[in-house]
């Protein structure tokens, strides 16, 4: 694999995020780190760390204070045009004067620039893939959060992105709808293999999904701990939450989530 | 029904002569007196004039306060340049500036659009400032992780999500145009309503006068509740959303 050269392969240079003020805090100082093309990778890490800031200064939503991101050895700059957020706040982030349909529309057509028909022929497509072709003419806050958050996966896929940016997309659904949008999502990136990046505090959702996982510090955020996921694909709800590595996985990752020296006082902020 | 018992009264108080007067005629031949305006179609012309006037006037005022609201809310240098302005003139009474509009626009048609869209743009232009002050950072988000060009996000992002407040301001605003329709028509020209109101009550044709009245009642009932449907029509969305969260 020439992974080096794929133009999907994501690179974080010596990244650095202060935000300046009478109490200067540094979230993060050279941070670099390669997410290799195609690769669905997992950021967990205590929450505060910073792994949100992380994945928008990536997205280009808010600024860096030093380093570079690369996608494909290209310096990205202001809001890539190849990387897309999907927001922790779907029912925020879904335009609520727009349907479902005009919603996904919306993330592409100003530029593939399709007439009305095969604009909406697209958004369906898009809204089949998520299962939602029957929604089309709903208004998003007629549907239910799991559904909500199908359509806001559907409208970023729309757009082609060579990259995924997950921000916790699945913490405010319930369990077993989360497990649902984890399995929808799982296919999805086989079926495109667009890069992932997915940013959770939640371990088993972090390591059903991934191929590799990083650990984040508490603040300033470092790497502490990089892991090869290595369980096979497909990923089954039932099976591969059971699977002995899967489990010993999750126990190192909690481990390292709780018991690090450095995090003695996580939840003292 | 107190409207109906009110003009029952208003009816009874002539019939049994407990007000006796030339200015104060039945309500039945007040409606006798719209009836035949209408008919004849002296009233029905004047009204239409008046609307026409309004009409122009609002749209004018409406457009301009929600461009340069929007041009204010985004952009630095035009807030500077155009807040002081707007906080100077807003509190002018608009019937202050009739007199010298005078010279400006002559006593027609001209002068009356323009007085009624400077009564619009201030509602509106507050409101718009406001609501796109408010809309969520998160939308502006999502415009920009899709990479949306400025102008597309203004058009299908913040003018959207700033439309229940331009509304607040465009509903105020549809009161304040034809009063001042209304009031500008009286101070100046001879057409419309407002000059025929004037004109009937110096010819001391009370019936004629309430008449007229009666008809603009009528008039500013049906503008509001045209308003609504077309509200309803631009934002039902932000209604319904607000009854589906609440359940």
């Amino acid at each position: 694999m020439n992974g080096a050269t794929d133009e999907r392969t994501l690179k974080l240079e010596g990244l650095a995020k202060r935000f300046d003020g009478k109490q200067p805090v540094v979230v993060f100082e050279d941070l670099s780190l390669e997410v290799r093309a195609g690769e669905f990778f997992s950021i967990v890490g205590p929450s505060g760390c910073g792994k949100s800031t992380l994945l928008q200064v990536v997205a280009g939503l808010i600024p860096a204070s030093g380093g570079r991101v690369l996608l494909g050895g290209r310096d990205v700059t202001g809001e890539p045009a190849h990387m897309v957020y999907l927001f922790q706040q779907y029912a925020k982030s879904l335009l609520p004067w727009m349907t479902a349909e005009d919603n996904v529309i919306f993330a592409f057509n100003h530029r593939l620039g399709l007439g009305p028909r095969a604009a909406r022929a697209r958004a369906r497509e898009h809204l089949a893939m998520v299962g939602l072709e029957e929604s089309a003419a709903a208004y998003p806050w007629q549907l239910s959060g799991g559904m909500q958050q199908r359509v806001a996966i559907a409208r970023a896929l729309s757009a082609d992105p060579k990259v995924l940016l997950m921000d916790e997309p699945f913490s405010s659904v319930d369990a077993l709808t989360r497990m649902e949008l984890h399995a929808l999502i799982s296919e999805l990136w086989e079926r495109k293999r667009f890069t992932t990046i997915l940013v959770t505090h939640d371990v088993d959702e972090a390591i059903f999904l991934a191929d590799r996982i990083a650990l984040l510090t508490r603040r300033p955020a470092r790497i502490a701990e990089l892991i090869e996921t290595g369980l096979a694909r497909p990923r089954r709800a039932v099976e591969t939450h059971e699977d002995p590595r899967f489990l010993a996985l999750r126990h190192a990752l909690l481990e390292g989530l709780l018991h690090r020296p450095d995090e003695a006082n996580a939840d003292v902020r | 029904m107190l409207v109906v018992a009110l003009l029952l009264v208003w009816e009874g108080s002539v019939r049994f002569g407990i007000v006796q007067s030339p200015n104060w005629p039945a309500f039945s031949a007040v409606l006798a007196a719209l009836y035949r305006g209408l008919a004849g179609g002296e009233l029905l012309g004047v009204i239409a004039s008046s609307m026409w006037r309004m009409l122009r006037g609002y749209l004018l005022g409406s457009a301009a306060g929600i461009t340069i609201g929007v041009a204010i809310a985004l952009w630095r240098p035009v807030r500077l340049t155009l807040t002081p302005a707007i906080e100077l003139l807003r509190p002018v009474p608009v019937t202050a500036i009739v007199p010298p509009l005078i010279f400006v626009f002559g006593i027609d048609d001209k002068l009356k659009i323009a007085c009624i869209a400077f009564a619009t743009f201030f509602p509106v232009a507050t409101n718009t400032i406001a609501g796109v002050g408010a809309v969520d950072e998160v939308y502006l988000k999502v415009a920009r992780t899709f990479g949306i060009p400025h102008a597309q996000t203004i058009r299908q992002v913040i003018v959207p999500a700033a439309l229940p407040y331009i509304f607040a301001g465009l509903r105020t605003s549809l009161a304040f145009a034809l009063v001042v329709t209304v009031i500008s028509e009286m101070l100046a020209g001879s057409q419309g309503i407002g000059h025929y109101l004037l004109t009937m009550q110096y010819a001391l044709r009370a019936p004629e006068m309430y008449a007229s009245i009666v008809l603009l009642t009528f008039v500013a009932y049906a503008l509001n509740r045209l308003f609504l449907a077309w509200e309803q029509h631009a934002i039902g969305w932000a209604r319904s959303r607000e009854a589906y969260d609440a359940r």
